[in-house]
């Protein structure tokens, strides 16, 4: 895609103390029995009224609330698009609300958890919020999903519908979801720290959740956001084909990355991917892992993106590369430039 | 009648998730709507359904919704009234 795209801003709720502040990796600790990283929520009481705030369920918390920190750095009061991915929305919300099914027989259902059980809660939590009326569209694409928010996003600058575009991610963990996915063998089954988590030779990651959102915009802002490729269930060679002609799409040689971002997450049938790329193309580049960070869920790639943001900024990089996936099925690159 | 209506101030607050509010703050005929605590429509829809669950009472007209759902007070009267003597 042409033209030139700039994040203005952004914010995060992690299992980092990533809300406030300047941004510093901190390995997090899991406290057991579950393999699960929580996201360190901060106080909303600042940003929503008491009387919306106990309506709320956690994700659509923390999603409002990274979105309004968002626009708040980024001096934005109204965006001229909201787009979102979530992999799984308001997992709390959706429960409760088959809970009620059950135990009530179909009957005296509450409303709240209907009402934000649907995916795009939290974008009408924003729209209601700032007033804006504009624009407004949430994906729900597995690993794809804050991908194509991003996309259509940068579509939405490319085609003049919008100058200032807010983009963003949010997934929650709940104890009964985990339970289902340990099911498809997405965890690992021994309690795993996420230091050790590259050696412990074993399938599964740890859970992840959190919530990160950008502004993006035409005009130089921190960082510049050349651009976005995705594919889908690639072999190793389509793969490397792809960051190869992604990479010469911008100009850009292996050589000039000064740091890669990768999503790595110790689940030994997949990581081959990370390993066989950064082996070929960046033996002697510096490399930071984000998956021990923040977990792994289907919409972790904006938490990368959001610490490549910090990173190069802090850093003073010129040219950062994110590379992830999900399950070894979507796969995503996002370069990142200095402006 | 002032223990049914104890009862539904708590199982209000519980509906709604009214953190900082105690039954003794719920005054029995202030209106539940717009002034007093607040509510919305939602809430009110919230309301209905522990009307149902709790009393098992259905409330079906939303006009006779509006008077009920006055305040605890009315609630407790319209209640009252559908209980067996």
């Amino acid at each position: 895609m042409k033209g030139k795209y700039y994040i203005q801003g952004s914010a995060a709720i992690s299992p980092q103390e990533s809300f406030f502040g300047s941004f510093t990796p901190q390995m997090p600790v899991v406290e057991g029995p579950l393999n699960r990283l929580r996201a360190k929520e901060p106080d909303y009481s600042g940003f929503i009224t008491p009387n919306n705030l106990r309506r709320m369920s956690r994700v659509l918390k923390m999603g409002l609330v990274a979105a309004l920190k968002c626009l708040q750095n980024s001096d934005i009061a109204i965006p001229d698009a909201i787009v979102t991915g979530t992999g799984r929305g308001s997992l709390q919300d959706t429960e409760r609300f088959l809970h009620n099914i059950r135990d009530y027989a179909e009957t005296a259902l509450n409303p709240t958890p209907f009402i934000q059980s649907t995916y795009n809660s939290v974008n009408g939590l924003i729209a209601l919020q700032q007033k804006c009326t504009r624009y407004n569209n949430t994906f729900v694409h597995r690993g794809f999903s804050f991908e194509h928010a991003l996309l259509d996003g940068m579509m939405q600058l490319a085609e003049g519908r919008a100058d200032v575009a807010l983009v963003g991610a949010f997934d929650e963990m709940t104890d009964e979801h985990f339970y289902i996915k340990s099911r498809l063998g997405m965890w690992k089954t021994a309690l795993t720290q996420p230091a050790d988590l590259f050696t412990s030779g074993t399938t599964g990651t740890l859970s992840g959740e959190g919530a990160a959102f950008f502004t993006i915009g035409t005009t130089p802002g921190i960082a510049r956001l050349d651009g976005i490729r995705m594919v889908y269930k690639p072999s190793r060679q389509e793969l490397h084909a792809a960051l190869e002609s992604f990479l010469a799409q911008h100009r850009v040689a292996v050589t000039d990355i000064d740091l890669l971002i990768s999503g790595q997450n110790g689940d030994t049938r997949y990581d081959q991917f990370y390993q066989q790329l950064t082996r070929q193309f960046f033996p002697q580049t510096a490399v930071q892992y984000f998956k021990p960070l923040c977990g792994e869920y289907e919409t972790a790639g904006a938490f990368a993106l959001w610490m490549a943001v910090q990173t190069l900024q802090a850093q003073g990089l010129q040219h950062v590369l994110v590379y992830n996936h999900f399950f070894g099925e979507q796969h995503t690159f996002f370069l990142l430039s200095a402006v | 009648m002032e223990a049914l209506k104890l009862k539904l101030k708590q199982q209000i607050i519980e509906a709604l998730n009214l953190q900082d509010t105690k039954p003794e703050d719920i005054d029995d005929n202030a209106p539940l709507f717009g002034e007093g605590l607040g509510l919305d429509s939602i809430d009110s829809l919230e309301l209905m359904v522990l009307l149902e669950r709790h009393y098992h009472i259905k409330v079906e007209d939303p006009r006779e919704g509006r008077k009920i759902l006055q305040s605890v007070q009315s609630m407790a009267e319209f209640i009252q009234s559908k209980q067996p003597a």
